[in-house]
C-alpha cells in the first residue's frame, strides 16, 4: 500500500518541477474554455434551450479542468511497447496490469489536480453564465466527487485496454488516434453530451465513455437528480468492473502470446 | 527565389516518397485522420441540428466557415509540417546546428524538412464542407468571389504558418510556457471555424489584431455568402486578408532574429 | 598568412543552476568555455584537438564552423571570418559529428546526396565526378539505394563522410568520428582521411578521445583544458613529456624468482607471468632489465609500448584537468 502512495507522491513532485510549462498549459486550456462558452452563449441567443446556459458553462469548465485526467498516458509504457522491452517485463511473475494501472492513475490524478484546481478557482470567479456555478446541493457535490473517482477508475481501465491494443499491433498510431477520437467525442469533451440529439443521448449515456466525466458533471450540476444517483454510480462501477476485467484478460492473453513468441 | 522553390519541391518529393514507403500504415493513419476530422464536422452538424442558426448566420453558412478553416489549416499542416511540427524537436536535439552548417537560410531548411501527407483526408473533408455550405446557402459564384476565396485560403495559410512560428521562436529562447502558443494556433482554429462576430468584444479584438483570422477568413467568407460587410466597400475584402501576409512577414523577421540570438548563446 | 588564424578567442555561457530550495528563481552562473585561445593552422595540415570533456573543444569547433559567435577575439579561416556571412562561409567547410547524422534517416543515401547537391548548388558535372570518386574511396556502391537507418555504424559513418565532402570543402571538422566503430572500420576510416588529405589537400581538424586516431593521423596535436590551450606541438613530444609509466611482462623458468625491485615499483603475478609497472624517469629501463635478468632465467619477456591512454590520463592529472 505504501508503495502505491509513493507513486502518487513522486508524480506530484514531477508535476511541480514543470511549473512554467504548466502555467502555459492552464492559460491555454482556459482560453479554449472561454471560446467554447462564448460560442454557446451566441448559440443560445438564437435558440434558448431547456438546460440553462449556466449549466452548459459549468459543463464546459469541468470538462476542460479534467481534460488531462482523460488523456494523460504513460510515456514510459508507450516507449517500452515500441522498443519491445515490454516482453521482458511480461515474462516476470509480477502483476503488470495493476502496476501500470496505478502508475497511470497517479499521472492522471496529479496532472489534472495541478491544472484543474487553479482553472476551477478562476472559473468560479467569472461572471454568472460564463464561469462555473456552485453545486445545487451538498449531495450533488458529494456524489459528483464519488462519480469522479469512479470515472478515474474507468479512465485508467480504458487506457490499459488501449495499451493492450498497442502491444498487439505493429503500427498503433492509427488505432490510438481512433480510440482517442471516440473518447473525446463520446465523453462530452468535443460537445457536451447534453447538447447531443435527445435520441442519441439515450444510447450514449450507456456507453463507457459517458461514465468518465459526463456522469460526475451531471451529478454535480444537479442535472441528474439525487434520486438518480444510485443508478448512475452503479452504472459507472459496473463499467469500471467490466473494463478492468476486459483489460486484465487482454493483458493476460498478450502475455501468453509473448512468452510463446519470445518477444 | 526560384532556386529556393526548386529546393522545396525536391525536398517535398523526397519526403513524400519516404512517407509512402509503408502504404498500409499510411492508409491506416490517413483514414484515422478522416474519421477524426469527420468527428469535428459531426460536432458542427449536431450543433446546427439543435440550434439551427448562430445569430444571423444560418446552419449552411456555418458549414462553409468550418470548411474554409479546415482547408486552410490542414493545407498549412500538410505543406508546412517543418514549422508546425518538426521545429521544436529540432531545437531540442541539436539538429538546428546541422541546419546552420548548410549554405541556406534556416527558415528555408525548416520548411523543407517536413510534410504531412496524412492531412489529405482532412483537406477533403474541408472541401466537402465548403461545397455543402455554399450550395445550401445558395451562393452565386462570380469571378471576384472565386478570387476572394483563393486569396482567403492563401493568406490564412500564411497567417497560420506565422502563428506556428511563434512556437519556434519561443523554443529558441527557451521559454518555458510554450503551450501558450497553442491558444492562438489550435485555439484560433477552434474559435474561428465559426463566424467571429458572434464572439464578445475581447475575442473579436484578439482575432482581428493579434491573430487576424477575422480579416483573412471572416471578411472574405461574409462577402462570398452575400452577408453584410458592416458598411465597408467591396474592395476591403481583398485588402484585409493581406494582414496574414504581414503576420508571416513579421514572424519571419522575429524568427531570424531568434536564430541570431541562438548563435550568440549556443544551446 | 596561415590558413586558420585564431587569436584570443573568448566564449562565455550563462547557465541556469539547479533550483535551490526556498528560492523562487534559478540562479544564473557564468561559465567561461573559452578563455582566450590562439593558434594557427596551415593549409593541408591534419591537426588533432584533444582535451577532457568540457574543455571547450566543441565550442571551438562551433565557432570556427560559424555556428556560434564568440564574445571577443579574432578568427580567420581562408581569409574569412567564420561567423560573418554564414551562408557564404559554410560553403567551404564540412563537419562530421560522430553521434549525430546530417543525412536523412528514412531515405536511400543516394537521395540524401542528391538533395545535398541542390542545397550546396553543386554543378551537375562536378557532383558526378566527386560522387564517383567518393563512392569508390568509401566503398559505397552497393549501399546507395539503402536508407540510412538500415546501415551499420561503420557504413553510416562512410555515408556521412561522403555527404560532408560532396561540395569539396577546404576544411573538414571531425568530432568523434570513430566512436563505436569496430577495428576494421576504424582503420578504413583513418586510411580514407589520410587519402583525402593527401589527394585534395583538405585541411582536417580532428576532435576525439581515441588516442589511436590521433597517433595514426595527426603529427600535430593541440591539448585543451579548462578553456585554455595547454599544449601545441608534435604528438611524440607530448608523449615523451608524460611518459610516466611503463609495463614489462616476464615469464621465468622457475616459479619464484628473486626480484630486487626498488621501493615503489609494483609487481603483480598472474598465471605464472609477472607484470611490473614502473616509472622510467625514476628507474631507467636499462636498470630495470638488469634487475629482471639477475632474478633468474627469463623464458619470455615483453616490454609493452606506452599505452597512450595512460599517458594522456596522467597528463590530464598533472595539468589538473
Amino acid at each position: 500500500m505504501r508503495a502505491y502512495f509513493s507513486v502518487f507522491r513522486m508524480r506530484l513532485k514531477m508535476e511541480l518541477q514543470y511549473r512554467g510549462a504548466m502555467i502555459g498549459g492552464i492559460i491555454c486550456q482556459m482560453f479554449f474554455g472561454i471560446v467554447l462558452v462564448a460560442l454557446y452563449h451566441a448559440l443560445y441567443e438564437s435558440k434558448a434551450q431547456a438546460m440553462p446556459i449556466e449549466q452548459v458553462s459549468t459543463y464546459v469548465w469541468l470538462q476542460q479542468a479534467f481534460f488531462r485526467m482523460m488523456v494523460a498516458t504513460d510515456p514510459d509504457l508507450n516507449d517500452k511497447i515500441k522498443n519491445g522491452s515490454i516482453s521482458y517485463d511480461m515474462g516476470r511473475p509480477v502483476n503488470l496490469y495493476w502496476f501500470y494501472y496505478i502508475r497511470v492513475a497517479a499521472q492522471k490524478l496529479m496532472g489534472s489536480l495541478m491544472r484543474g484546481i487553479p482553472m476551477m478557482i478562476v472559473a468560479f470567479l467569472l461572471p454568472k453564465g460564463w464561469g462555473m456555478s456552485l453545486p445545487t446541493s451538498v449531495s450533488g457535490l458529494c456524489s459528483g466527487l464519488v462519480a469522479l473517482f469512479l470515472g478515474l477508475l474507468c479512465m485508467c481501465a480504458l487506457e490499459n485496454i488501449t495499451m493492450a491494443f498497442t502491444m498487439r499491433t505493429l503500427d498503433p498510431r492509427g488505432m490510438q488516434s481512433l480510440l482517442n477520437l471516440l473518447m473525446v467525442t463520446l465523453s462530452g469533451n468535443l460537445l457536451p453530451l447534453t447538447l447531443f440529439p435527445d435520441s442519441w443521448q439515450k444510447v450514449i449515456t450507456m456507453l463507457p465513455y459517458a461514465q468518465l466525466l459526463d456522469a460526475p458533471i451531471r451529478l454535480y450540476s444537479g442535472e441528474y437528480p439525487v434520486s438518480d444517483m444510485p443508478v448512475v454510480l452503479l452504472r459507472q462501477a459496473g463499467w469500471a468492473a467490466v473494463l478492468i476485467l476486459l483489460g486484465i484478460w487482454m493483458w493476460e492473453s498478450n502475455r501468453k502470446k509473448m512468452i510463446i513468441q519470445g518477444g | 527565389m526560384l532556386n529556393t522553390f526548386h529546393l522545396y519541391i525536391r525536398s517535398m518529393g523526397m519526403l513524400l516518397r519516404s512517407h509512402l514507403q509503408y502504404p498500409a500504415s499510411f492508409i491506416m493513419q490517413t483514414l484515422a485522420q478522416l474519421v477524426m476530422e469527420g468527428g469535428e464536422m459531426l460536432a458542427v452538424i449536431l450543433v446546427i441540428d439543435r440550434f439551427e442558426n448562430l445569430k444571423q448566420w444560418s446552419g449552411s453558412n456555418l458549414f462553409f466557415f468550418f470548411g474554409l478553416m479546415s482547408v486552410s489549416f490542414y493545407i498549412t499542416e500538410f505543406f508546412g509540417r517543418g514549422i508546425t511540427g518538426n521545429f521544436p524537436s529540432m531545437v531540442r536535439n541539436g539538429q538546428l546546428d546541422t541546419l546552420l552548417l548548410r549554405p541556406r537560410g534556416v527558415l528555408t531548411q525548416v520548411l523543407c524538412s517536413g510534410v504531412d501527407p496524412r492531412r489529405i483526408t482532412c483537406i477533403a473533408v474541408g472541401v466537402t464542407a465548403m461545397i455543402m455550405g455554399s450550395n445550401m446557402s445558395d451562393v452565386s459564384w462570380s469571378f471576384l468571389k472565386v478570387l476572394a476565396l483563393i486569396e482567403s485560403v492563401l493568406t490564412s495559410c500564411m497567417l497560420i504558418l506565422g502563428l506556428f512560428m511563434i512556437e519556434g521562436i519561443f523554443c529558441i529562447h527557451s521559454v518555458k510556457s510554450v503551450e501558450l502558443v497553442n491558444a492562438l494556433t489550435y485555439g484560433g482554429r477552434s474559435a474561428c471555424q465559426y463566424p467571429i462576430d458572434i464572439y464578445p468584444r475581447p475575442l473579436k479584438i484578439l482575432f482581428s489584431v493579434v491573430a487576424p483570422f477575422a480579416l483573412t477568413m471572416h471578411v472574405p467568407a461574409a462577402y462570398i455568402l452575400d452577408k453584410p460587410l458592416y458598411g465597408w466597400p467591396t474592395w476591403t475584402v481583398f485588402v484585409t486578408p493581406l494582414s496574414g501576409v504581414a503576420v508571416l512577414f513579421i514572424m519571419s523577421m522575429l524568427f531570424n532574429r531568434g536564430i541570431k540570438f541562438y548563435r550568440s548563446t549556443g544551446s | 598568412m596561415s590558413y586558420i588564424e585564431v587569436e584570443g578567442l573568448r566564449k562565455t555561457f550563462t547557465v541556469r543552476k539547479k533550483r535551490e530550495k526556498g528560492k523562487l528563481f534559478r540562479e544564473k552562473e557564468i561559465v567561461e568555455a573559452l578563455k582566450g585561445i590562439s593558434f594557427t593552422v596551415e593549409k593541408g595540415e591534419l591537426v588533432g584537438y584533444i582535451g577532457p570533456n568540457g574543455a571547450g573543444k566543441s565550442t571551438t569547433v562551433k565557432i570556427l564552423s560559424g555556428i556560434l559567435t564568440p564574445e571577443s577575439g579574432k578568427a580567420l579561416v581562408g581569409g574569412r571570418v567564420p561567423w560573418k556571412d554564414r551562408k557564404d562561409y559554410v560553403k567551404h567547410i564540412g563537419v562530421v559529428f560522430g553521434q549525430r547524422s546530417q543525412l536523412w534517416w528514412d531515405v536511400p543515401i543516394i537521395d540524401s546526396f542528391s538533395l545535398l547537391k541542390d542545397i550546396y548548388k553543386i554543378p551537375e558535372k562536378d557532383y558526378k565526378t566527386r560522387l564517383s570518386e567518393l563512392t569508390e574511396a568509401l566503398q559505397l556502391e552497393n549501399l546507395m539505394r539503402t536508407p540510412l537507418r538500415l546501415l551499420s555504424l561503420g557504413q553510416k559513418m562512410r555515408a556521412e563522410l561522403c555527404g560532408s565532402l560532396l561540395h569539396r570543402p577546404e576544411l573538414l571538422f571531425l568530432d568523434e568520428p570513430t566512436i563505436g566503430l569496430d577495428a576494421v572500420s576504424k582503420l578504413a576510416l583513418r586510411d580514407f582521411l589520410k587519402w583525402e588529405n593527401k589527394e585534395h589537400g583538405t585541411t582536417i581538424m580532428l576532435t576525439t578521445h581515441d588516442m589511436e586516431d590521433i597517433a595514426a593521423l595527426c603529427s600535430r596535436v593541440m591539448v585543451l583544458g579548462h578553456g585554455q590551450k595547454l599544449f601545441d606541438g608534435h604528438l611524440n613530444d607530448l608523449l615523451e613529456k608524460f611518459d610516466t609509466v611503463r609495463t614489462v611482462s616476464v615469464k621465468y623458468d622457475t616459479s619464484t624468482p628473486t626480484l630486487n625491485l626498488p621501493d615503489g615499483v609494483k609487481a603483480d603475478q598472474k598465471d605464472g607471468e609477472i607484470h611490473i609497472t614502473y616509472s622510467p624517469s625514476e628507474l631507467p629501463t636499462a636498470n630495470m632489465l638488469s634487475i629482471l635478468q639477475n632474478a633468474g632465467n627469463i623464458r619470455e619477456m615483453t616490454l609493452e609500448s606506452e599505452n597512450i591512454d595512460h599517458l594522456i590520463a596522467a597528463m590530464y592529472k598533472e595539468m589538473d584537468l
